[in-house]
């Protein structure tokens, strides 16, 4: 427990003072406000002009900023973690961890906690425009922290899976690489499971895509409202699947092939 | 203490360690061999970092792969190429290992260590700012920040400078005292000053392994023969030529270099006998080797040689 807090205290304190990490930030926010900001005014526009019979709400508005932000996660998200553990690896740092009295998994956890502890303020800063939307209109709080708690599980989930790459390889550029690749595949699963979906006999094959999608879990249901426990259980259970694969590949250097 | 019973370890196809035998005790023992011999290899396994691929190691009195978390509790390392954060301060650097290592007064033994190694001054330096020599110290100091009872340094003093060299081997005699230290080296002289104890390596196998005096006794025996007469070389050659044991016979400035056949007795005083019954004025018979580098050359030169190839020699 020791090794963990001095672990993910080191690597928190790399966050907020690496340079990358304020480049995401700041070019999240930016892209974040854009969108927000034309959707606004697309939205004051179209209840002025009366045309249209359902104006945008409040909600909406709210929730295509954490859907695009959980959409952009495959970039986000290998670029936070990319970092981790393939420096260690490629500066030689890990060869003194590796030989302290430490174990794999406090070491990961840490590394991994320090991510998402700087995802988390990430999501936070988003709540600006929640904050924003209520000065003109009424955001349902119900629907709105179901929204977040849920990008916070995904933000989570997918800080795991690009994690592992960085344990996989020394070279940086290649963990974001194979780290983007896993997430945009899960991500789009759910589209190849609606693709398969129409062909007879394979419904079977869609439906089990489908369940171990990303969108199944969060587009389709925290996004809009819909709390369930078997959504939360996909997230928790696919970080933890996510680091215990990351600890094992860590600790593989120890392995003695019998 | 370590204890080392025939480790081997492969890396795929290729076998860096070939199950190598060898203890040390409390005092200052010397890996040495040339580069690629295994030093790194063996050091590596000894501080559970890799695992031995056969062969058994124990270190403070636990084993290597059964008991790897013990034995790193219990060992200093300091890598070859001292990885080191470089954003953080010599200070925050040892203290962060510290705390990972779960030591009281994480603090107050940082700056012991980093005082024991001389770098006090510079506790609260970015370690991106300070030089090579002193990096090396930062690195020696985390090794030594919870007093190990084995340490294990990967050549400390490489890329020093020369009075930083006699400073950290200074160091490495006081630590000694205290612990089993094990340190690699591929400088002759700089072992045969700090090590009270020398194992030497080469090509995965252990050469040879001693006191230092006594690797010099050893060597005496088989080593290389500088034979100076006032006669020529050539006649000396001849007259030398069908001494028993005698592999190879080079000219060598005013005399000759006899070279003794693997596991030959020592040849001297036959070389000297003949000599007087030849008629020929001796000037000079000694071992070609008289310091540690010469007896290193020497140890490595006969390991590689085989009897087909003094053959080829002495053909050509």
């Amino acid at each position: 427990m020791r090794a963990f807090w001095a672990v993910y205290k080191r690597e928190t304190a790399q966050f907020f003072r690496s340079n990358i990490a304020y480049a995401i930030a700041f070019g999240m926010l930016l892209f974040l406000g854009l969108l927000f900001a034309s959707n606004v005014y697309g939205g004051v526009q179209a209840n002025l002009s009366g045309f249209v019979s359902q104006p945008i709400t409040a909600d909406q508005v709210a929730l295509s900023t954490l859907g695009v932000l959980t959409f952009l996660m495959f970039i986000i998200a290998p670029l936070l973690t990319m970092r981790l553990l393939a420096e260690e690896n490629r500066e030689g740092t890990l060869e003194v961890l590796m030989t302290l009295p430490m174990s794999d998994a406090a070491f990961v956890l840490g590394k991994y906690f320090a991510a998402w502890t700087f995802y988390t303020v990430l999501l936070l800063l988003t709540v600006v425009f929640v904050l924003l939307l209520s000065t003109i209109g009424a955001p349902d709080p119900g629907l709105t922290i179901t929204a977040y708690v849920g990008a916070w599980l995904y933000g989570g989930a997918t800080l795991a899976l690009s994690l592992i790459w960085s344990a996989v390889t020394e070279d940086q550029i290649v963990a974001a690489f194979l780290g983007a690749a896993t997430v945009i595949m899960m991500f789009l699963a759910g589209d190849l499971a609606q693709i398969l979906a129409t062909r007879e006999g394979l419904t079977g094959a869609s439906e089990f895509i489908r369940t171990l999608s990303l969108p199944a879990h969060y587009q389709d249901t925290m996004l809009v409202g819909v709390l369930r426990g078997e959504d939360i259980a996909y997230f928790v259970l696919l970080t933890i699947f996510a680091l215990f694969l990351t600890t094992l590949i860590v600790g593989s250097r120890r392995w003695r092939a019998t | 203490m370590i204890e080392v019973k025939q480790l081997v370890k492969k890396y795929g196809e290729m076998t860096a360690v070939k199950g190598i035998s060898f203890s040390a005790a409390q005092g200052v023992n010397g890996f040495l061999g040339p580069n690629g011999a295994g030093k790194t290899t063996t050091m590596r396994v000894l501080t559970g970092y890799t695992p031995p691929t056969s062969g058994t190691a124990t270190v403070a009195g636990f084993d290597v792969f059964e008991q790897s978390y013990e034995v790193r509790r219990h060992v200093g390392y300091l890598p070859e190429n001292v990885p080191l954060y470089r954003d953080l301060t010599a200070l925050e650097y040892l203290a962060y290992l510290a705390e990972i290592r779960g030591l009281p007064k994480r603090r107050e033994q940082s700056l012991a260590a980093l005082e024991r190694v001389g770098l006090a001054q510079r506790a609260h330096s970015r370690i991106r700012t300070l030089s090579k020599g002193m990096r090396q110290r930062v690195g020696l100091a985390a090794a030594i920040l919870h007093k190990p009872s084995v340490l294990i340094l990967d050549e400390p003093t490489i890329g020093l400078d020369p009075l930083q060299v006699l400073e950290l081997r200074k160091l490495i005699v006081e630590l000694g005292k205290e612990c089993t230290v094990l340190f690699s080296t591929h400088i002759l002289s700089e072992a045969e000053q700090v090590c009270d104890r020398l194992i030497i390596i080469n090509q995965g196998e252990i050469v040879s392994e001693g006191t230092p005096s006594e690797l010099r006794r050893q060597l005496e025996r088989g080593g290389r023969i500088l034979v100076r007469s006032q006669a020529a070389s050539d006649a000396l050659a001849a007259a030398l030529r069908d001494v028993e044991g005698v592999a190879l016979i080079q000219p060598y400035d005013d005399g000759v270099i006899v070279t003794p056949q693997p596991a030959a007795p020592d040849l001297r005083p036959a070389i000297a006998a003949r000599l007087v019954s030849a008629a020929l004025p001796l000037v000079e018979l000694r071992p070609l080797a008289v310091n540690l580098e010469d007896i290193f050359i020497e140890l490595v030169r006969t390991q590689n040689v085989t009897p087909t190839m003094i053959e080829e020699e002495v053909s050509a």
